[in-house]
């Protein structure tokens, strides 16, 4: 389960000992979390030894009720995405049909002896009667060719679907045929890593974590739509349901096409978004270094927006304008190379708010860090213990929260047709935005922010999280609309 | 090794069969890995002339298949002009360790004989033999005529 009870806080406005009350209280959270996140999702991670445990339950099931080699059941649980209730239905009404259709039988009728004796096809051998082998097919070859055609199998990485070696025939090597004929310790090896490998991808209610060298896994029992787990071990965000990075309130098809168009341009579109900016006032040449889109400049005091590069004041409104983008009305008759050219503008305003944001919580990656480290100075020190700051670590945690969401707002107002919609969508991503600008320009300067005016802060910032993710992701939305590409 | 036996076998058998549509079969004595041969199609606009082609065994063969490349130019959608050609019974995903080859020389020669336009390796004339087919008749024979070699009297 995501262990996310530590980013709840309370809704009410200055009352700090509440907040204690409702830290301790983690069953409350718990309980409350399917109606209060949109995101909330059923999932479990586990190691790896926990699925084998799982995958072996279903192979046991199926050997026993069928009264199969597990090697068989392994090769119909693939064929028939591990749900073996399906398969011993179907195994009472027609046992052939099954084996058939998981290619454990051939689906013409066998012509033994076709490999007349004792002479193997494969390498044109004459050996004894007794080194030969065949699969249920009847096509029968010498153990030695098995064996090599199985390590060559195995180098190119296929496990569960290595099939026989007559030509169009499709009956598949059971793991015991396979394991009988190889006996290099190292390609065993490699077969049964392939084979788990294998099981968990025809498997719907798994996924590997895609972190670099992660081990863990995700069990969910939900496959579409933007689908949160959060992986125990790298803390990475993943989609269930597509395996890219977490994406709500975009959807999988969507993200698919975004982050394919950014590889694609991401030349161009860094050209563009260089890491530095001249301030707008005194021109001076300013770099980035924090997570706020909220700038200062360092040398005549200005304050703007790093986005839009406008004046900051103008942000403070309710009309938060940096984040919409405007098309311009006269285009229609324009020639078609201005009709490109507008079409690279509009990609490049969307690309510019999502890679700033992408970086911006990189930024804030290290504000998190530096901020934990300060904690355990204060505590060290005897300025209050962790319980006092707390506050201060679940705020970034929330700017996190917020931002990563804010992020993927972009990809979902790129593909959204024009209308009332997505004008109600911009409006919403517009505050969303504000706020978490807000939120930012506090965290970083928390220590001397008053906790009062933090703690409500993130409270706004996560009620307009929340409102946009209902209002939007795809889950929460049965009559989906005209957000779909 | 493994091999060197098979081909040596397959060599002789599809020697002594006589195929009239793959002749003229040259193999190094020293490297039996390498073939050549003519490929002598039957139907037009191909039938004017003679393709050769190298079949290149890799050294795990039979477990690794063949790799077929044309020497003579062609004008053909399947068959690129490097030479490549996409043959489905000879992809790694595709193949069988016991699949001869002459089953792999009669599935080349079938396309060569019957264009493949729904997957070509060179989109464009796909395109013009579903649409233009005459055009590509003609195109296709003067190029035989001009780049292929001399077919076989007999």
């Amino acid at each position: 389960m995501s262990a996310e009870s530590d980013m709840e806080y309370s809704d009410n406005d200055g009352d700090e000992y509440d907040y204690y009350g409702e830290v301790d209280d983690c069953d409350m959270d718990s309980v409350d979390q399917s109606k209060t996140d949109p995101e909330y999702f059923l999932f479990s991670c586990l190691r790896v030894e926990e699925v084998e445990k799982l995958l072996n339950e279903s192979i046991e099931l199926l050997s026993n009720s069928l009264q199969i080699t597990p090697s068989l059941a392994k090769v119909i649980l693939h064929a028939y995405e591990w749900n073996a209730q399906e398969i011993i239905n179907k195994y009472k009404e027609n046992p052939n049909e099954v084996l058939i259709f998981s290619r454990v039988k051939s689906c013409v009728p066998s012509t033994p002896g076709n490999s007349n004796g004792s002479h193997c096809a494969v390498c044109a051998n004459t050996t004894l009667l007794q080194k030969f082998s065949a699969l249920a097919c009847g096509h029968y070859f010498c153990n030695d060719c098995w064996a090599m055609h199985f390590e060559v199998q195995i180098m190119q990485g296929v496990s569960n679907t290595i099939q026989c070696m007559a030509p169009e025939c499709e009956v598949r090597a059971p793991e015991d045929f396979v394991l009988s004929h190889v006996t290099k310790p190292s390609v065993r090896d490699r077969y049964q890593q392939f084979m788990f490998k294998d099981h968990v991808k025809s498997h719907p209610q798994l996924r590997f974590c895609p972190g670099p060298n992660c081990q863990w896994l995700f069990r969910a029992w939900v496959r579409e739509g933007a689908r949160r787990v959060e992986c125990q071990g790298c803390e990475l965000l993943t989609c269930f349901s597509c395996g890219a990075p977490h994406h709500a309130p975009t959807d999988c098809i969507t993200i698919r096409l975004w982050l394919t168009k950014c590889a694609d341009d991401s030349e161009t579109a860094n050209y563009i978004s260089a890491n530095t900016k001249d301030c707008p006032k005194c021109q001076i040449c300013i770099e980035k270094n924090g997570g706020c889109n909220h700038m200062q400049c360092g040398s005549c005091r200005h304050d703007f927006c790093w986005v839009c590069l406008g004046d900051w004041k103008c942000h403070g409104s309710e009309y938060y304008e940096c984040s919409r983008y405007k098309e311009d009305p006269n285009l229609a008759s324009d020639s078609q190379h201005a009709q490109a050219r507008e079409a690279l503008k509009k990609y490049l305003h969307y690309y510019e708010r999502w890679e700033n944001h992408a970086r911006s919580l990189k930024l804030e990656e290290q504000t998190l860090a530096c901020l934990k480290s300060r904690i355990n100075q204060k505590v060290m020190a005897g300025e209050g213990t962790w319980i006092d700051w707390q506050y201060l670590w679940d705020s970034a945690k929330l700017l996190k929260r917020c931002r990563y969401t804010l992020q993927y707002t972009y990809p979902f107002a790129y593909y959204m047709d024009n209308g009332p919609r997505k004008e109600l969508f911009e409006y919403q991503q517009a505050q969303l935005e504000a706020e978490i600008e807000n939120l930012s320009w506090k965290v970083e300067r928390a220590e001397t922010t008053d906790r009062g005016d933090l703690e409500n802060q993130m409270d706004i910032a996560e009620k307009r999280r929340t409102t946009l993710l209902k209002d939007f992701l795809d889950i929460n939305i049965n009559n989906a609309s005209s957000s779909k590409v | 090794m493994a091999a060197t036996r098979r081909l040596q076998k397959e060599l002789n058998d599809i020697r002594q069969s006589g195929l009239k549509s793959f002749r003229d079969i040259q193999v190094d004595e020293s490297n039996i890995l390498t073939w050549q041969g003519l490929i002598v199609p039957d139907n037009p606009p191909y039938n004017k002339g003679a393709f050769r082609i190298e079949i290149n065994f890799p050294a795990e063969y039979p477990f690794k298949p063949p790799k077929i490349s044309f020497k003579t130019k062609i004008y053909h959608p399947n068959i690129d002009e490097k030479g490549q050609v996409c043959l489905p019974i000879i992809s790694a995903e595709n193949w069988k360790p016991a699949t001869k080859t002459d089953q792999v020389i009669q599935a080349l020669v079938a396309l060569v004989n019957d264009p493949e336009p729904e997957h070509p390796l060179r989109a464009e004339l796909a395109e013009e033999y579903l649409k233009d087919r005459k055009k590509f008749s003609k195109n296709a024979e003067e190029f035989t005529k001009k780049h292929s070699e001399k077919r076989p009297s007999d």
